[in-house]
């Protein structure tokens, strides 16, 4: 093995950062899929909610994924639903971000001990639960809809990251940067949402994108159910559930279909996740 | 000190870190020095300065860091370590080499008692006769009182300078010839540091362990070793006897004992080195110290890093001009 | 109220009750006047972290009083306000945690002008770039990220940040202690600049190497009490107290091998 000179070194080739492959990756695939989802619907021959063809047809060159059991086109659906799940999804991600976030960093900055133990407690029931069947029970109450799955999630799902923020708020207020601030005569908005906040929400923020990919599913789950978006509105999971019934006749592609979207949509957030990982990881080195 | 058959020998060693992508970085180049039996020798640098990496050289956790020695020996009682295989290395490492680590970094094992952690150790022995005495007879060794219930006890409730002490009795347990102390006392107070010195003073010259103490510090090295390496961005630059360090050859070990609070005037301009140590990868030609040496001369900054010049086991310096430096610097 | 520049009189901290009651501070008192470089030396547990907090207005004492030219400190749970908050500065002992990690040295230093000298950003950014500086941080370091600094600069810019609010008291707590020594020397040296500016400085310490270099008084800290105090030279020359003398015995290098030497004869 050869040594390379001092001379040589210099020479910093240009190489890729970790995570890149990932990143790109993940971008593409979601990225695909979200156009694929804006621009297909539209510009398809096909209406997505009018029974007009002949049920169940196989896959084929004018329907590239078949036909349902009321004469829809599948391929034309599976990306109409684009919209309705991974935008659900979004919401349903981003407001208990936001929620959680806020009142867990409040509450770990906290002195107030009333006012801590009791919200703290709540935080705790909250997730003591299991995630799906809670959420399920709050829309029994509700009503179903996608409004409703948005509340629900946000009423259950504020918790997991409040807790998450409270834990790190607690370890940040005690860092030598806030102190800093303090002493140097910041105002408490500025201390708060200028120097707590981003530090906490980089851990909350992080969670949030694993998050996702369980809500996804989730959100399919409970329109599986029965629960979720209204017909004849295209969703994975309400689709997965109509062509249930078809597979013992061999009837695959209502089912298929709707379903690999579904594993496309959780592969893609895992890919940029990763690439995220891989890359703050590096940096941090 | 005699240098006939020591006990380790680090010759011209290189250590990079070879990359798929990008080209292998060098970290140490090249690094030499020796440890007699039962000496004690202090190496001392700055962040960066590979001393770490050559330690793990030694102890063979390179490999981990997706380290490898690219060139050089390391000689260990008739072995050379950097070239054996990983199953040499299990029956050596731990056995006749231990290592304590930095205190802030890592230490005892959080969810084992310390009867457990000493256990693990002396099982390395492959004597497994009699552990809970022999256990008893190591913290003994290292100074702790009221075994009894320390044995019982997990590392968090145990202050810092315990839990070194705990440290230096698992590496201690397979009676080592040679002690790895690697920044042991950083981030310990000064008065915990000096019993911890005190102790391996001791654990030389009842046991013949040589150890080897890394650190920052040239102030603990002067107070406690034999022999002084001073390495600077990768490569050793001086290496002597204590005394031989009071009238230095390179201008680094001069900085060094410049900035020394210890025997500087209170209030006095503390001499400092200008800039930092170039990081690795940013090496420049010549020798990594010109860009911040006073003494700097065009021949420096050309070629390869100086060898080190004078036989080894006398005071050796890697500075071309080092005889201008006769007298300067001298405490 | 008070004659001197920083006053603590009759100070305790007492943390949590009952079965686990932690008494940080204990009676403590003393003084600073301005210009001044004064000493708290003691080992980890010892309290000084906390007493520095309490003089900085982190932490409210459960007993006793703090005084800042004169005027109370503490009112209630509230510390120093107005002119006087920015007065009195601290630097933290831990590097890794005394920057925000995702604002640059150059971000960090200017918030901190911008509050005080109320100017609009460009100048204020103008203004740290000149106070890193001074601290030897070159301008291509002052637009780094924490991550990417070493120890010794984490700590300068640190001190830039502190030094923005243009105190008159600075209070460092164990500044040296997680760097390396040549990074030491460069902080020592720093301070000893800002001495000759007029800043007062207070070092919390546990090496009395870096006290005797810096402080003129020093009061020596075990267990939340004072056991020694005085003149830095004097103590060192003359210690009473046993404790005072291990500290001076374990001070690495030449001063503590002449302090064993007259300990043990």
């Amino acid at each position: 093995m050869s040594t390379a000179t001092h001379t040589e070194k210099n020479k910093v080739k240009k190489y890729r950062k970790e995570g890149t492959l990932g990143l790109w990756t993940g971008f593409g695939m979601l990225g695909a899929m979200i156009l694929a989802g804006a621009l297909i619907p539209r510009l398809s021959k096909y209406d997505p909610n009018e029974p007009s063809l002949i049920p169940m047809l196989a896959p084929s060159r004018a329907n590239f994924f078949g036909t349902d059991s009321l004469g829809r086109d599948i391929f034309v659906r599976v990306f109409d639903a684009v919209f309705v799940d991974l935008g659900t999804a979004f919401i349903g991600v981003s407001i208990p971000l936001v929620v959680g976030t806020i009142i867990g960093t409040l509450l770990g900055i906290s002195r107030n001990k009333r006012v801590n133990s009791f919200i703290g407690s709540l935080i705790d029931g909250i997730n003591a639960f299991p995630f799906l069947i809670f959420v399920i029970a709050l829309i029994a109450f509700i009503g179903p809809g996608i409004p409703s799955i948005i509340l629900a999630l946000s009423l259950v799902n504020w918790a997991r990251y409040a807790r998450i923020a409270r834990t790190r708020a607690v370890v940040v207020n005690q860092q030598g940067y806030v102190e800093a601030a303090r002493t140097l005569g910041f105002s408490k908005k500025r201390i708060l949402f200028k120097h707590i906040i981003p530090n906490v929400s980089s851990e909350t923020r992080a969670y949030a994108l694993s998050d996702f990919i369980i809500v996804i599913i989730a959100v399919a789950a409970l329109s599986f159910l029965g629960l979720g978006s209204k017909p004849p509105q295209a969703e994975w999971g309400a689709m997965i559930k109509d062509g249930a019934g078809l597979l013992p006749i061999n009837i695959w592609w209502p089912t298929v279909f709707p379903g690999l979207a579904l594993c496309w949509a959780g592969i893609s957030v895992a890919f940029l996740a990763e690439g995220l990982n891989r890359r703050l990881r590096e940096v941090n080195v | 000190m005699t240098t006939q058959n020591p006990l380790l020998s680090v010759k011209d060693v290189i250590i990079g870190i070879p990359h798929r992508r990008r080209e292998t970085l060098i970290i140490v180049n090249k690094a030499n020095f020796d440890v007699s039996s039962g000496e004690m020798v202090g190496i001392v640098g700055e962040s960066g300065s590979g001393k770490t990496m050559v330690c793990r050289a030694i102890i063979g956790t390179l490999e981990r860091r997706g380290a490898t020695v690219l060139e050089g020996e390391v000689l260990f009682d008739g072995h050379d370590l950097a070239k054996i295989n990983e199953a040499q290395w299990k029956k050596l490492r731990g056995k006749s080499i231990g290592y304590v680590p930095q205190s802030a970094l890592a230490g005892p094992n959080p969810v084992l008692t310390i009867e457990a952690q000493l256990t693990e150790a002396l099982r390395n022995t492959g004597d497994t006769k009699n552990i809970k005495a022999r256990s008893k007879e190591l913290l003994d060794l290292v100074k702790i009182r009221r075994v009894d219930t320390v044995m019982k006890q997990y590392p968090y409730q145990l202050s810092g300078g315990m839990r070194q002490r705990v440290m230096i009795a698992c590496a201690l347990a397979t009676s080592p010839k040679l002690l790895i102390a690697d920044e042991p006392t950083t981030g310990l107070d000064v008065t915990v540091q000096s019993q911890i010195m005190e102790l391996l003073k001791e654990i030389r010259s009842s046991m013949g362990t040589s150890i080897i103490l890394i650190s920052h510090d040239l102030a603990l090295i002067d107070d406690v070793c034999d022999k002084v390496v001073v390495m600077h961005a990768g490569a050793t630059v001086e290496v002597g006897t204590v005394k031989d360090l009071e009238n230095p050859l390179h201008p680094y070990t001069v900085a060094l004992n410049s900035s020394r609070i210890d025997v500087a005037a209170p209030g006095s301009e503390l001499v400092t080195i200008l800039g930092s140590a170039p990081s690795v990868g940013q090496w420049q030609a010549g020798c990594r110290f010109s860009l911040r040496c006073g003494l700097v001369q065009p021949d420096c900054s050309v070629g390869e890093h100086p060898a080190l010049i004078g036989a080894r086991g006398s005071h050796q310096t890697a500075c071309l001009h080092a005889d201008r430096l006769k007298g300067a610097g001298a405490r | 109220m008070s004659d001197f520049l920083l006053e603590a009189r009759n100070v305790s901290v007492t943390f949590g009750s009952g079965s686990t009651k932690v008494e940080a501070v204990k009676n403590v008192s003393l003084t600073l006047s301005a210009g001044e470089p004064i000493g708290i030396v003691g080992e980890s547990g010892s309290g000084k972290s906390t007493l520095a907090r309490v003089l900085a207005g982190l932490q409210p004492p459960t007993e006793g009083e703090i005084y800042f030219n004169g005027q109370p400190v503490y009112n209630g749970a509230k510390s120093y306000t107005g002119e006087a908050r920015r007065q009195v500065q601290m630097v933290f002992q831990d590097p890794y945690g005394s920057l925000n990690p995702q604002l640059t040295g150059l971000s960090a230093v200017a918030e901190a002008v911008r509050i005080h000298d109320k100017c609009d950003k460009k100048e204020s950014e103008v203004r740290a770039l000149e106070l890193l500086k001074r601290m030897g941080i070159a301008q291509l370091d002052a637009l780094k990220k924490p991550r990417q600094l070493s120890g010794g600069q984490r700590q300068r810019v640190s001190v830039a940040r502190a030094l923005s609010a243009n105190p008159t008291v600075l209070l460092a707590d164990e500044p040296t202690s997680a760097i390396d020594q040549s990074a030491q020397a460069q902080l020592l040296n720093l301070f000893r600049g800002l001495l000759n500016d007029g800043l007062a400085i207070v070092m919390v310490s546990h090496d009395l190497g870096v006290i005797r270099y810096l402080t003129k008084r020093v009061y020596v800290m075990k267990d939340g009490v004072f056991v020694e105090s005085g003149v830095t030279e004097e103590i060192f020359n003359d210690p009473r107290e046993d404790y005072t003398k291990l500290l001076l015995a374990s001070i690495p290098g030449h001063l503590g091998t002449a302090a064993r030497k007259k300990l043990h004869g």
